[in-house]
């Protein structure tokens, strides 16, 4: 069996293990990336923890994944129950919502900034210009990180949508008719029949949202590159210009660690929950 | 035919001892050696300059080398330090100015240049000011590939139209801007959405132009703190204009080429910008200079009572020290300082590769055929000559407080910390860079 896994488990201590390994041992030492490392024990963790930068951005990478575990989550389900309830035109809409997950992150968020939020060649610039007083969501500190998560809903959620009504469509027909005969409306049929159908995948989308709200990095770099003023900061952010504007490699590799950890508190919990799952499936 | 398992055990000391073997230089089809050169970003007028007048030219001057040139784009710096790391790097280092070569210098990653400087007299030919910023520890590490400064561009139309007179002060600069305020003409166009370092351009402004260049001088070489009050009424300076909407009311929703446009438009009145912005698409749509003039930018307290230029070097080109070519590279330096280079280079790309020569004759400046980078070229090569200048924060400041700079000024506009917190953060930062050797070195001035 051993021998089945050598090549898969080669390839994982060789781009996983070790540069996670390394990207660990950096977080004690002061480097600038390219002369020799200094021993700095816990000093860049100390550094970090003082910088209130840090904890803003802590602090919205808590509430990016909040967002983005009801937000797209709920307009994904119910997506996903309306495809099941109306077969027809199934094709045509699952390529629509679907198409934004396939453009660039780099193109959706240069639209959204140039084409949407700009006051001057935006959606919102038009509608100043048409009586309608707004303002640029991404030049507001206390906005930003909420516009730009708009960006990544538009881009994500179609996807979920579809991995939803593929998800849905395991469960048996004869269930889902009975419900109809019995009564069972739109909403009951999806709180009563089709969300315990797809726990499973609605529990691996949720640990891996939160996972992936914690390495967020490349819609909030290309639209705000985490401001103004912070505002949209989060650790992925933190760490890049920390390691390649500041040249504080440590520093930004301790940022990553708190991003890892993260990642890992999720990963348990769901290596957890399938443990308990097959526990008590036997 | 089959590989077998022997074979490929048969081979892998072979492919160990073929990869501990010296690097040779590459050679061309046609026996040349071969020059890497990685750039930064350009583009598309850029790049198509850098085709013709570098690589073009220089292949066709001599048929020892062949230059190969690779435009990398942003990220060039962080590419370069991991190849320079693993010894794959070019064979000319380019970093984007001495904030970037120190940590690469200090590591020993590129070759002394003091031989070749002696054999073709660099250090005869590049102004000393310039020149400076690319010696560590008493060896030369690169040469500067230009020099920049902010400077005040204005619509002259719209000036003559209201009556205005470029400002010589900042009761002058505050009038005038007030006065294009109750017009509804931004004073000073500017925007950081698509590149945040316009926040440090800005402040490179107020802190030379407010606290005053030898103040300046003083805080990099440690002798005086960043909280001490030519700074504090510096940072005030700065957000109080912010605040009275002197930079426009989309400072942060504006790309920097659409705040300049602006300016050339006449919706604005003028903008704090950098000497390279002639390469720029939206200052190339004024030419030939009917709607845009240049000036230094005026002193703005009682310390800085005339117009001041702000020293910056873009650029530094280096040799790896892994180089299998130094001479090659050197080659290419030394067409770099020809006058058909200079002048087809400043021709199709303005402000990008004004390489810092010590003797400018008018004749070569002429030839560029586009007086007011001329004339601005002309001026910064006087004020640098002579030491007269201030220091620019992408050139001397180290890089943590490089960054501080550009990301705590945006938290002082918006209110969220006091100028006297964003300078004590400030002079934290730089006193850990200064104490570890970070700071590039400072060229000395004269009053």
């Amino acid at each position: 069996m051993w021998l089945f896994a050598l090549p898969a488990l080669l390839i994982n201590v060789c781009i996983i293990l070790i540069p996670g390994l390394l990207t660990l041992m950096a977080a004690f030492f002061v480097w600038d990336g390219v002369g020799t490392p200094a021993w700095a024990g816990l000093a860049n963790f100390h550094s970090l923890f003082d910088d209130p930068v840090f904890w803003t951005a802590l602090t919205n990478n808590f509430i990016w994944t909040a967002i983005f575990l009801i937000v797209p989550m709920c307009l994904a389900l119910v997506m996903a129950a309306a495809l099941m309830m109306v077969p027809s035109s199934r094709i045509v809409v699952q390529c629509i919502i679907f198409l934004p997950r396939i453009l660039a992150a780099a193109v959706t968020g240069r639209v959204f900034q140039g084409m949407i939020f700009s006051p001057v060649t935006g959606l919102v610039g038009w509608l100043n210009g048409h009586g309608l007083s707004i303002s640029d969501p991404l030049a507001d500190p206390d906005r930003s990180l909420y516009a730009v998560a708009a960006v990544d809903i538009w881009h994500w959620w179609g996807f979920l949508a579809v991995v939803y009504f593929a998800a849905m469509r395991q469960i048996s027909v004869d269930q889902i008719e009975a419900a109809r005969l019995d009564g069972a409306g739109f909403f009951a049929l999806l709180r009563y029949v089709l969300l315990p159908g797809i726990r499973p995948t609605l529990v691996l989308m949720m640990i891996l949202t939160v996972i992936w709200s914690f390495q967020v990095f490349e819609f909030i770099y290309i639209v705000t590159q985490g401001g103004p003023a912070n505002g949209s900061e989060v650790l992925a952010t933190l760490a890049y210009r920390n390691a390649f504007f500041a040249g504080d490699i440590g520093k930004a590799t301790a940022a990553a660690c708190v991003m890892s950890l993260f990642g890992l508190c999720a990963t348990s919990v769901y290596l957890w929950l399938q443990t308990r799952d097959s526990a008590s499936a036997a | 035919m089959p590989v077998t398992r022997r074979q490929i055990v048969a081979a892998l000391p072979a492919a160990a001892v073929a990869a501990s073997l010296p690097r040779v230089p590459a050679r061309a089809q046609d026996g040349r050696k071969v020059v890497t050169f990685w750039f930064a970003q350009a583009n598309s007028d850029g790049q198509t300059a850098l085709r013709n007048d570098l690589v073009d030219a220089f292949n066709a001057s001599q048929d020892k080398y062949l230059l190969q040139l690779e435009v990398k784009g942003a990220a060039v710096n962080n590419l370069l330090k991991v190849a320079l790391l693993a010894g794959n790097g070019p064979d000319i280092v380019q970093t984007s100015g001495p904030s970037y070569l120190t940590a690469i210098a200090n590591a020993g990653q590129l070759l002394p240049l003091d031989d070749l400087a002696a054999r073709y007299k660099w250090k005869e030919r590049f102004l000393p000011a310039l020149l400076n910023t690319g010696v560590y520890g008493d060896k030369l590490y690169a040469l500067p590939r230009d020099y920049e400064s902010m400077h005040l561009f204005y619509n002259k139309q719209v000036f003559s139209q209201n009556g205005w007179k470029v400002p010589t002060n900042r009761a002058e600069t505050e009038a005038l801007a007030d006065a294009a305020l109750a017009k509804g003409i931004t004073p000073f166009s500017a925007g950081n959405a698509d590149w945040k370092g316009v926040n440090e351009w800005l402040m490179t402004v107020f802190f030379n132009n407010v606290a005053g260049p030898d103040n300046v001088r003083r805080a990099l070489s440690g002798e005086l703190p960043w909280t001490a009050p030519p700074f504090v009424e510096a940072v005030e300076l700065a957000k109080a204009w912010y605040n009275k909407g002197y930079f426009g009311k989309n400072y942060f929703s504006l790309t920097n080429e659409q705040s300049f446009l602006q300016v050339v438009n006449g919706k604005a009145a003028m903008a704090m910008n950098g000497t390279w912005s002639f390469g720029t698409k939206s200052f190339g749509m004024s030419k030939p200079d009917t709607v845009m003039d240049v000036v230094p930018i005026p002193g703005l307290s009682d310390r800085v009572t005339e117009p001041l230029s702000h020293l910056a070097c873009g650029a530094t080109l280096s040799i790896a020290k892994t180089s299998q070519n130094a001479e090659g590279a050197a080659a290419v330096f030394e067409f770099m300082l020809s006058r058909q280079f200079y002048q087809s280079m400043n021709r199709d790309w303005p402000g990008k590769w004004a390489l810092p020569v010590k003797d400018l004759p008018p004749d070569l400046l002429q030839g560029i055929g586009y007086p007011l980078f001329e004339k601005t070229i002309a001026s910064l090569h006087e004020a640098f000559s002579k030491g007269r200048f201030g220091f620019t924060t992408w050139t001397f400041w180290p890089n943590a407080a490089n960054s501080y700079v550009t990301e705590g000024i945006e938290q002082v506009w918006l209110n969220r910390i006091t100028a006297d917190g964003y300078l004590n953060r400030l002079q934290t930062v730089f006193a850990e860079e200064l104490k570890a050797g970070r700071v590039p070195p400072l060229p000395p001035r004269t009053a």
